[in-house]
């Protein structure tokens, strides 16, 4: 990911073939992921090989990896910019409580007009304006987003739950609730809606992240905030801006989370910011900013659900599966850093 | 270099080989030494910390045994995790398991899954708890205790403890928990019913899933009316338990009519050092039972009874010993 550094934006063909190989690390962990836990599932429950390998399971996982991942891609941003975002949890428990009485107040007819998703909106304007708030303290007030942001995670699941009159939102049935079915209407879609829109997140970021100037500012500010200072870069308008896109982002995991439980649910999703932030960091981005790829980091959310959906195949108890979680980001960032430390 | 990377990639396969072996080397040796396969059955509890989910357990490995079928045992972590649950639901739908025993712990969140369930052919019991009806006929089984019965008799003893006067608390489970709802209306209904002078001073506080969250409610809770009031109600594991210790704090234990829901070991001896007045105890062990043998008997086509009562029966000093509280407190086979 050596590519990503500012200084190598302008590199030759060397750079670019570095950046090749920084890609394709991820995607090698996925495969060995993948297939550890083939190799462990034919070894010992041989039963479940080809379910492990079946189509459904591979909707189920992809599935199950879109609210980390919308996440994700959103933490990437942040994480780059050497911030972090502790309110990834509770912005999505919040939205989604939000979404749910955006849907009550609408009757379940989501659709204002027929085509604007009213619920959505409101979901995704609740966490762009907390992301807001986190970013514009925490650049013009000069607190360190880690503070901001421990301190918006008690706020934002506070109001949720406040909001949500410490229960669970009850909605009708309406269309946002099929959002994450694994088999959608119409069939040829093969995923469910949820994984194409985090599909077309990952799309979006990556082109945000690598052809825009605004992409190229965060990889400047966390690879040296002072120098990006000096050569320019309003860094305040720019830290609150990443921080209200990541915050919208949050928001719209919030609608994923409830159209998969189907009710607006202010304890959800609690302790979600770490697994966001594993996934992230499986993907090779470095907590201290100017390192990270949109790409990497979807790919460490997969992997994250592929281990969970390998785990319960192989039936090993939950334990099992977080030293093993715990395990593999402590050996992701190691070997990465082995890997930079020989080409520098 | 290369290496020492190739050890640490080994290191978690041997991690896992080493724990898998435990779990699933039975069913290996099932799959490889018969030509047809064992029927598999998922069986997933609300929780797993709580005895009376490791009771149902062993209610249901016990029927497992007899029938020949194999138990999949798996839970959410957290009770209130409605997302963790609905991915273990969907997990076991890929894994194409042959029936699903659910103890829901949420009346609507769960029915999308179980309806997915029962198109794909998997036969679903629900124990413990029930299911929104919009969940139709997609589930063959629902095994529970009738939860307003058992909250209502509770109501009565307690009105009967406090001589039918006096302040009555009742802190209630969390949200959206179909079972302990109804025992919380039940009580209530009980308590109007047998003694109409009983003023209920706190009725809608909740204790939340984890111990820790009742503690915390409960000592607010008596904070605030301690002194004042002669009896207490609590309708499940956690919430008893939670409000035991900050009733034994605050130095009311045994002088308040306590009335509880379910067992573990901490709470009978409470019982016996009258801290605890009656306990509402369950028939986990037999739900976790039928609800296996109802799906066993559902895929081969056998007829059984669909709806069942595992009724509740109120544990006190007087009957603690009786032959028929042994064998429903019968510890889960270890």
């Amino acid at each position: 990911m050596s590519e990503s550094r500012l200084a190598d934006r302008t590199g030759g063909s060397g750079a670019r073939h570095k950046g090749l190989m920084a890609a394709l690390l991820p995607v090698a962990g996925l495969f060995f992921v993948f297939l550890l836990l083939l190799i462990l599932i034919a070894a010992f429950v041989p039963e479940n090989v080809e379910h492990y390998l079946a189509l459904k399971n591979i909707k189920t996982i992809l599935k199950q990896a879109v609210i980390v991942g919308i996440g994700a891609l959103a933490m990437t941003m942040i994480i780059v910019s050497g911030g972090i975002d502790l309110s990834a949890g509770s912005l999505v428990a919040l939205a989604a409580v939000v979404c749910a009485h955006t849907v009550n107040w609408c009757d379940g007819d989501v659709f204002y007009l027929g085509f604007i998703p009213v619920p959505v909106l409101a979901a995704i304007a609740v966490g762009a304006f907390a992301g807001l708030l986190n970013g514009a303290v925490s650049a013009r007030l000069g607190i360190a987003p880690f503070i901001v942001t421990l301190g918006m995670m008690m706020i934002a699941r506070g109001l949720a739950e406040g909001l949500a009159n410490e229960e669970i939102v009850r909605t009708p049935d309406n269309v946002l609730k099929t959002l994450m079915m694994r088999n959608p209407e119409p069939g040829w879609l093969i995923f469910s809606y949820g994984v194409w829109i985090n599909i077309l997140l990952l799309a979006g970021m990556m082109v945000l992240m690598r052809y825009t100037v605004f992409g190229r500012y965060i990889y400047a500010l966390g690879a040296n905030e002072q120098a990006a200072r000096y050569s320019g870069i309003n860094v305040t308008v720019n830290r609150v801006l990443i921080f209200t896109i990541a915050g919208a982002m949050f928001g719209l995991a919030g609608v994923m989370s409830y159209a998969d439980i189907g009710d607006g649910d202010p304890t959800t999703a609690i302790a979600l910011e770490l697994d966001i932030i594993a996934a992230v960091v499986i993907g090779g981005a470095s907590l201290a900013g100017g390192r990270g790829t949109p790409a990497g980091s979807m790919i460490g959310a997969l992997i994250i659900s592929v281990l969970y959906n390998g785990c319960v195949m192989l039936r090993v108890d939950d334990w099992v599966q977080k030293v093993l979680i715990g395990s593999i980001i402590i050996a992701a960032v190691w070997i990465d850093g082995i890997r930079n430390r020989r080409t520098p | 270099m290369r290496r020492r990377i190739i050890l640490l990639l080994a290191f978690p396969a041997m991690f896992i080989a080493g724990c898998a072996k435990d779990d699933s080397g039975e069913s290996a040796v099932g799959a490889n030494g018969k030509a047809d396969r064992k029927l598999r059955i998922a069986v997933i509890p609300k929780g797993t910390t709580h005895e009376f989910w490791k009771s149902g357990e062993a209610g249901a490995r016990k029927a497992g045994e007899e029938l020949g079928v194999e138990i999949i045992w798996k839970g959410p972590q957290r009770e209130s995790d409605r997302a963790g649950q609905l991915k273990v639901v969907e997990n076991f739908i890929t894994q194409s398991v042959d029936g699903i025993a659910l103890a829901p712990l949420d009346e609507k969140a769960l029915v999308r899954p179980v309806k997915e369930a029962a198109e794909a052919g998997i036969k679903v019991a629900v124990w413990d708890s029930g299911l929104d009806e919009s969940v139709g006929d997609a589930i063959i089984s629902f095994v529970a205790t009738d939860n307003f019965h058992a909250g209502e008799e509770c109501g009565r003893r307690l009105a009967g403890l406090m001589g039918g006067k006096g302040r009555v608390i009742m802190l209630r489970h969390a949200v959206g928990h179909a079972s302990t709802t109804k025992r919380a209306e039940g009580f209530l209904s009980g308590i109007k019913k047998a003694a109409p002078d009983i003023e209920l001073v706190s009725v809608d506080q909740r204790g939340g899933t984890s111990i820790d969250e009742a503690i915390k409610t409960s000592e607010n809770l008596l904070n605030q009316f301690g002194e004042n009031i002669q009896g207490v109600f609590t309708p499940n594991e956690s919430t008893t338990q939670g409000m035991l210790r900050a009733l034994d704090e605050a130095g009311l234990a045994g002088k308040v009519a306590f009335v509880g829901f379910d067992t573990n070991d901490a709470l009978i001896d409470a019982l016996k050092e009258k801290k605890i007045a009656a306990l509402a105890v369950q028939d986990p062990f037999r739900m976790g039972y039928t609800a296996v043998k109802n799906i066993v008997a559902a895929i081969n086509g056998e007829k059984f009874e669909a709806e069942v009562d595992t009724g509740a029966v109120l544990l006190d000093l007087d009957n603690i010993d009786s032959e028929k509280i042994r064998k429903l407190l019968r510890k889960p086979a270890d």
